[in-house]
């Protein structure tokens, strides 16, 4: 059998196995459409360059003459290029083959026949899906005036202006704020068109029976509607009848209403949409990084911890709930996203898969910090997870979730306590080691391999010759199964992946940690 | 050291403090408000009753100041506060231990007169941003201070006399003993705490404070060395 259709669906499966096809395709996808790929800021810089140039060549046409090589250059390479765009967008716009092979196997399961008319059809609707799409439609338009037949097609070389929204993200939000107000800004522009047509037709009656000679036509009088309610008044039309003025006064009023109502739907709807651009951004830019820290809640204790992280360096952001909190956090300086933690979205936003290498779980509520270590969790497990909680039963449930750390800090203040109870010398010594706000602090030092300190003794690195103390040694500290071992002997054999843990002046640890290298 | 241990509030805080000190094998003294009287309290606790506001049901419990250490752990940094002023109005001497949920607070608290001041949060948030930065650190102090196990952390007050008496500390081999030294008070420079570093090679005399930290029996050995 061999039918044009048979052809098609083998070509259909030969293209879904092909990596090359598909790496193609993807490649042109990153190209036009993904804002994440690195080259495509290139891409975009070139269409807009191509763009400038010939909006450039329509004015300097207006006055000056262009010399016939440029005009073709305009003509043919522009051209291509926008063919070209239009004709790879199309094609990455969805999986034509995918179609085929879905329907292919559907006819099969339900053993019908697959007609190629309907095939056609289906691959056709698709298509037109994307033809439809204003971007696209915009695309066509521009491609337009390189018809030379027509004078004022040359006109619709400014949609290729319009078509510079597709590169620059800006603008595009900018439109998205106003798609969002469609229902208000519809009523303000019937409102405002109802007002135009009843002052327009008012004033034709009075005064267009050559009462004024401004006004010949009932457009005259409409274009003098729009110039008096917009407040906007060249006075190249004016009325002169006492009747015509009375119209003015009162289309002068519902103007001044009608353009602060405009004024107040958008700016309000940018205030709304600026904390989410705002965030946009702050997503994009942390999707580029690696190993994220997230907080989750901004409270008393979530604040604490991005300040201490902030000065430790470590990037982060904070996922808070509640907007004002949110606002608070960047209004401090903070990368912070108004979310829910408990959801998959701002998560999969900020790539968890790849990303994100802890995550906090601060607020005051130990319920929803195990909602969100759960929620993390099944979405990636490798990602560390630490809570805070304040009851036993609840800290054991997130063992049992997962968790990779649960800190309670109730039980933190029993422990010192209990250090307290009768030592107060000791306990100031603890707290100025977990506060580490003094010049003493308490830090590691790792030993890498081949760095001063592998397979030597301990004796051989003379640590208290730099002045500092050594507690101990921390075996293998990346993996679970990592051990304290405390007050090592002289001969004990450093070797890499322990931590020296140590005590000293901030000076000493970092000549230290200087000399271990 | 005999005293009592008084813990004011049997709330979150309380609750824990109870549960790490009572293991201490002290006299340990649960006192509430009771306006504020909390029925989950376990019935092996007994909690004394009071007003805070009144000064007379302080004076009943019967606190020596010399000896008695006062844990104010209520829900309220209020309260605490309240309590704090109180109980220094009271015995001028007395030790007492605030614990506070911020650094404005605990700035409140010591100015009201409390000997120490537990910032929870500021040490919580130091546990969650240290383990991010310094694992190593980390697991360290949950060794030593949080896990229930033979290291800890502790003070030895050296006698008069003691086996270890006039020598300078570059004389004595602490590694030998299993202990690290931390800190010292050297009471022929003053009250000062300093941390060792090798610097000033300190002279020992009875009456100077060591901070270290060793296992239990290592230390129990140390000290019986000490008098020995």
């Amino acid at each position: 059998m061999k039918t044009p259709r048979n052809f098609i669906v083998k070509f259909a499966y030969f293209l879904d196995a092909s990596t090359k096809y598909n790496s193609i395709k993807t490649f042109f996808y990153n190209l036009l459409e993904n804002d994440n790929y690195p080259y495509k800021k290139y891409f975009d810089f070139f269409m807009i360059f191509v763009i400038l140039s010939s909006v450039t060549l329509l004015v300097i046409d207006v006055k000056h003459h262009v010399p016939k090589w440029l005009d073709a250059l305009d003509l043919y390479f522009v051209t291509t290029v926008f063919v070209v765009e239009y004709i790879l967008r199309m094609w990455v716009y969805s999986d034509v083959h995918k179609i085929v092979i879905e329907e292919y196997e559907e006819a099969l399961f339900f053993s019908k026949s697959l007609k190629t008319s309907t095939l056609l059809k289906k691959i056709f609707k698709d298509k037109w899906e994307y033809i439809t799409t204003p971007s696209a439609i915009i695309d066509l338009i521009a491609i337009l005036p390189s018809y030379r037949g027509l004078r004022v097609l040359r006109v619709l070389v400014l949609f290729r202006a319009f078509k510079m929204l597709r590169y620059t993200k800006s603008l595009t939000s900018f439109l998205e704020v106003l798609k969002n107000k469609k229902f208000e800004l519809i009523t303000l522009l019937t409102l405002s068109g109802f007002f135009i047509f009843i002052a327009g037709i008012m004033l034709y009656v009075f005064e267009g029976n050559n009462q004024n000679p401004n006004i010949k036509n009932l457009f005259d009088s409409f274009y003098w509607a729009l110039i008096t309610i917009s407040t906007v008044g060249y006075g190249d039309i004016s009325p002169v009848t006492p009747e015509g003025r009375v119209v003015t006064m009162l289309i002068i009023f519902t103007g001044i209403g009608l353009i602060s109502f405009a004024t107040s739907i958008i700016v309000s709807s940018f205030s709304e949409r600026l904390t989410m651009l705002r965030e946009d951004r702050i997503v994009q830019h942390l999707s580029k990084k690696e190993s994220i820290t997230v907080i989750c809640g901004f409270g008393l204790l979530g604040r604490l911890v991005a300040k201490e992280l902030e000065r430790e360096g470590v990037a982060f952001v904070v996922i808070e709930k509640d907007e004002n909190l949110a606002e608070m956090a960047y209004g401090m300086g903070y990368k912070a996203i108004c979310a829910d933690a408990t959801s998959e979205k701002v998560f999969s936003q900020l790539k968890i898969k790849t990303n994100i290498s802890h995550v906090l779980c601060l607020t005051s509520d130990d319920i929803v910090n195990i909602f969100i270590a759960v929620n993390v969790k099944s979405l990636n497990p490798n990602v560390h997870v630490s809570a805070r909680c304040s009851d036993e039963e609840v800290a054991q449930k997130m063992y049992f979730a997962n968790v990779d750390q649960v800190i309670m800090p109730e039980e933190i203040a029993g422990m010192m306590a209990a250090v307290y109870e009768g030592e107060p010398v000791a306990f100031e010594v603890l707290l100025s080691i977990v506060d580490q706000k003094d010049k003493i602090q308490m830090d590691e030092i790792e030993i890498t391999p081949q760095s001063f300190g592998d397979g030597k003794k301990l004796q051989e690195v003379e640590i208290e010759a730099m002045r500092v103390i050594l507690l101990g040694v921390l075996r293998n500290c990346k993996t679970k199964d990592s051990e304290f071992i405390f007050n090592p002997s002289d001969d004990f054999i450093l070797r890499a992946g322990d931590n020296l843990v140590c005590i000293g002046h901030v000076t000493a640890i970092s000549n230290l940690k200087r000399k271990m290298q | 050291m005999s005293g009592k241990i008084i813990i004011f509030g049997f709330g979150s805080f309380g609750r824990h403090l109870y549960k790490h000190l009572s293991g201490l094998n002290k006299e340990v003294i649960v006192v509430v408000d009771s306006k504020n009287y909390d029925a989950t309290i376990p019935s092996e606790i007994v909690p004394r009753q009071i007003n805070i506001k009144h000064n007379d049901d302080i004076t009943a419990l019967d606190i020596d100041a010399k000896k008695d250490v006062v844990y104010c752990a209520m829900n309220k940094t209020a309260h605490n506060l309240f309590l704090v002023l109180s109980l220094k109005t009271l015995y001028r001497d007395i030790s007492i231990i605030a614990i506070s949920n911020s650094f404005e607070n605990a700035r409140k608290l010591k100015y009201a007169g409390a000997t120490n001041v537990i910032d929870l949060y500021e040490a919580t948030s130091r546990r969650f941003v240290n383990m991010l930065t310094k694992p190593a650190v980390t697991k360290a102090v949950d060794e030593i201070i949080y896990k229930e196990n033979d290291l800890k952390m502790a003070e030895i007050v050296l006698p008069k006399d003691s086996s270890i008496d006039t020598k300078l500390l570059s004389e004595i081999d602490f590694k030998k003993h299993g202990i690290v030294l931390i800190a010292i008070i050297d009471k022929e420079m003053g009250d000062e705490l300093s941390f060792i570093d090798h610097r000033i090679d300190h002279k020992l005399d009875g009456g100077d404070i060591l901070v270290v930290v060793a296992k239990k029996d290592d230390l129990e050995r140390f000290v019986s060395f000490l008098h020995s």
